[in-house]
């Protein structure tokens, strides 16, 4: 069993007094979630929760029959917003069946493309989204006590953002009109920008192949984006310094918040960011370029390292199904029966699974999401893991801190963290970050880690920067490699999309696909029950959480459990609609959004 | 259908979906590719077929880095 052990109660316990409190469509995120809890409000916290999800991801049935080398470019279209990592993703499985290797500037240049999507997309999601959660408008409306407290509380990094209380920093969160929404939309500009010099278009690049990119190496291309990364610099370091200094005044001010999302540390990261020295692509080598990619993949398991090799990995793969509407593959022609290594591959790993969709009439007792229940199979334990991302930042610098084994000029782990050093920008000196592992896994920290992961990205693309320009000036502009599709292969794929672990998994038959298995980060947080009866993430993170919200049953906005879901950075890629039912409306309360004003 | 009376067609024929000469991705690999060199370098070739070689950078120390 997986689930969060409960929570520690208060010794006395009032007569519950139970309501049923549902948000279907969430707002602020991507795809349609739907969370429906019971609230124990006497006793101050949720009792039950289940996410749902009303869309019907057909990829993997489609993909079928067409060319392989088209993968890229039609996965792209699962997200709106991510839909690059896709394609990088789909690149690395399809280069592993192809069995060919981009040549390291081609390899910088992706590396550089993925790192202003994950400085652009973070930036706009925190800012933008999650903030409203946490600003003025907000905390007036869910908890005026608090924001009379943040008025008297000094922000201890005044000096460095430029504003003088908490509650001045909340103010500037506010939508629309405050200073830090406004110049978030900026820096988003700015950072989709840099992805464009290197990809070619956002979100769905269109210079990215298997074997290579089409991006022409003119040093003007790194120049560009090099002043664009130095211009949001300032914006990078006062982020963080304004993060800390909110979430560690919620700790302070609302004793007790760290229970606010927490669950088990199950963290998985599928390591981003290929070290073109190392990586050829094969998959009897992918134990020793997995572990030198620049941020280093793993599970993490109640805080330990339970692997970091992406062959276990791939192996534990396991897809559930328990409360999703499909039907079981179990009885279905396995595609692999072994991966190249000779390891036995599980009829429920993704290169095996057969999607059928049985649409169906939602039933919380029964079958009630579209999302499948992705598990990692641990073999020390036996159990199936339901593991999260963290919202993808606090697994990623979890895991990579963890493992201690990125070295470079700009980023270090070591072990119990990992520092970031910043070059001098505009307005602020050269400054070094330490992000440090948490005690929890909850609400707090995965909103957190975000932007450190923002500097993270800033400064590997220093390093990136410096790697492809020394090529450039040696005139080596080598781009792309070719390659014949073959008749039959395999390949998988392992990235870190922004909210969180990427996996494309890929059989080739004829020289067409035979099966096709995109696993983005959302179907991991936000699976349902799986057949072992283990909660999804966001289930279990939102089942037991206490609520601090002063707000009683007829005005109660939920933000305790917006603030836990939005930190997962949910995102259900676009799928198909399905329409549920004979034309009845789902039963939508109400959705906070946009601030106070709209209830 | 044959009894439906259509007008003269007044569109113009859809471009070629291939350029002669150009080389077609299912054909299987591109083995020379004018002005890209094997040690990863390039000549202005690459760039241009027009007086190329007085297009090449004018040291042996730069780089030739022809344009996109």
């Amino acid at each position: 069993m997986t689930a969060t052990d409960d929570r520690a109660r208060p010794a006395e316990r009032k007569p519950a007094q139970i309501v049923d409190m549902s948000w279907d469509p969430i707002t602020r995120i991507i795809g349609n979630l739907g969370i429906y809890t019971k609230i124990d409000f006497a006793n101050r916290e949720v009792v039950e929760c289940r996410s749902t999800s009303s869309l019907f991801r057909g990829y993997s049935v489609f993909m079928k029959g067409k060319d392989p080398r088209d993968a890229g470019f039609i996965t792209s279209r699962i997200c709106g917003i991510c839909g690059d990592n896709h394609t990088t993703c789909s690149n690395y499985a399809q280069q592993m069946a192809y069995g060919v290797k981009p040549p390291p500037l081609a390899e910088h240049i992706v590396n550089l493309g993925e790192a202003a999507e994950y400085m652009f997309d973070h930036t706009i999601f925190q800012d933008n989204l999650v903030f409203v959660d946490f600003c003025e408008a907000m905390v007036k409306a869910t908890n005026p006590g608090l924001l009379a407290r943040a008025e008297r509380t000094g922000a201890p990094h005044a000096a460095l953002h430029g504003y003088r209380t908490i509650a001045d920093v909340m103010r500037a969160f506010n939508p629309f009109e405050g200073e830090v929404y406004k110049q978030a939309l900026k820096v988003s500009r700015v950072t989709r920008e840099m992805f464009c010099l290197m990809e070619g278009r956002h979100v769905h690049p269109s210079t990215l192949y298997p074997g290579g990119v089409g991006t022409m190496p003119e040093p003007t291309v790194f120049t560009d984006y090099l002043s664009r990364l130095l211009k949001v610099l300032d914006f990078v370091k006062q982020a963080v310094a304004m993060n800390d200094d909110v979430f560690d005044f919620f700790y302070e001010a609302l004793p007790g918040y760290e229970e606010v999302g927490r669950r088990r540390i199950l963290l998985g990261c599928w390591g981003a960011w290929q070290n073109s020295d190392v990586c050829d692509y094969r998959y009897e080598t992918m134990d020793e370029w997995g572990r030198a990619m620049f941020v280093t993949p793993g599970v993490v398991v109640d805080g330990e390292l339970r692997t970091n090799s992406l062959v276990d990995i791939n192996l534990g793969m396991r897809i559930l199904l328990g409360s999703s509407f499909y039907e079981d593959w179990a009885a279905e022609q396995p595609f692999v029966t072994h991966d190249p290594l000779g390891n036995p591959v599980d009829m429920r790993h993704p290169w095996n699974q057969t999607t059928v969709p049985a649409p169906q009439k939602r039933d919380f007792d029964g079958n009630y999401s579209w999302v499948m229940s992705p598990r990692w199979y641990d073999r020390t334990s036996g159990e199936h893991l339901a593991l999260d991302t963290g919202g993808g930042p606090l697994a990623r610098l979890w895991s990579t801190a963890l493992n201690g084994l990125v070295d470079t000029d700009y980023v270090k782990a070591t072990g119990h963290s990992v520092r970031i050093t910043l070059p001098k920008s505009e307005k602020l000196p050269e400054t070094t970050l330490e992000w440090r592992i948490p005690r929890w896994s909850n609400t707090i920290e995965r909103d957190r880690a975000r932007p450190y992961f923002v500097a993270y990205a800033a400064a590997m693309a220093f390093s990136f920067l410096e790697r492809a320009q020394r090529l450039v000036r040696g005139g080596d502009v080598r781009v792309f490699e070719d390659f014949d599709v073959p008749d039959e292969a395999i390949g998988c794929g392992f990235h870190e999309a922004v909210r969180g672990v990427l996996s494309h998994h890929l059989v080739i038959k004829d020289r067409k696909i035979a099966n096709y298995h995109p696993y983005p980060p959302t179907p991991w947080n936000a699976s349902p029950r799986d057949s072992f009866g283990t909660p999804g993430p966001y289930e279990d993170a939102v089942q037991g959480q206490p609520i601090f919200e002063e707000n009683g049953p007829d005005d109660f906005k939920g933000v305790d459990i917006m603030r836990t879901v939005r930190s997962f950075d949910p995102c259900l890629p676009c799928g198909v609609h399905m329409y549920l039912g004979k034309g009845n409306t789902l039963v939508a309360t109400h959705s906070p959004t946009f601030g106070a004003s709209h209830g | 259908m044959g009894t439906i009376r259509v007008g003269r067609p007044d569109v113009k024929p859809d471009t070629p979906g291939h350029v002669k000469g150009m080389h077609q991705g299912n054909k299987g690999r591109t083995y020379r590719q004018p002005g890209h060199h094997k040690d990863g370098t390039a000549d202005s070739r690459r760039s241009t077929g027009i007086h190329w070689k007085k297009h090449n950078a004018i040291m042996k120390i730069m780089p030739n880095l022809p344009p996109g």
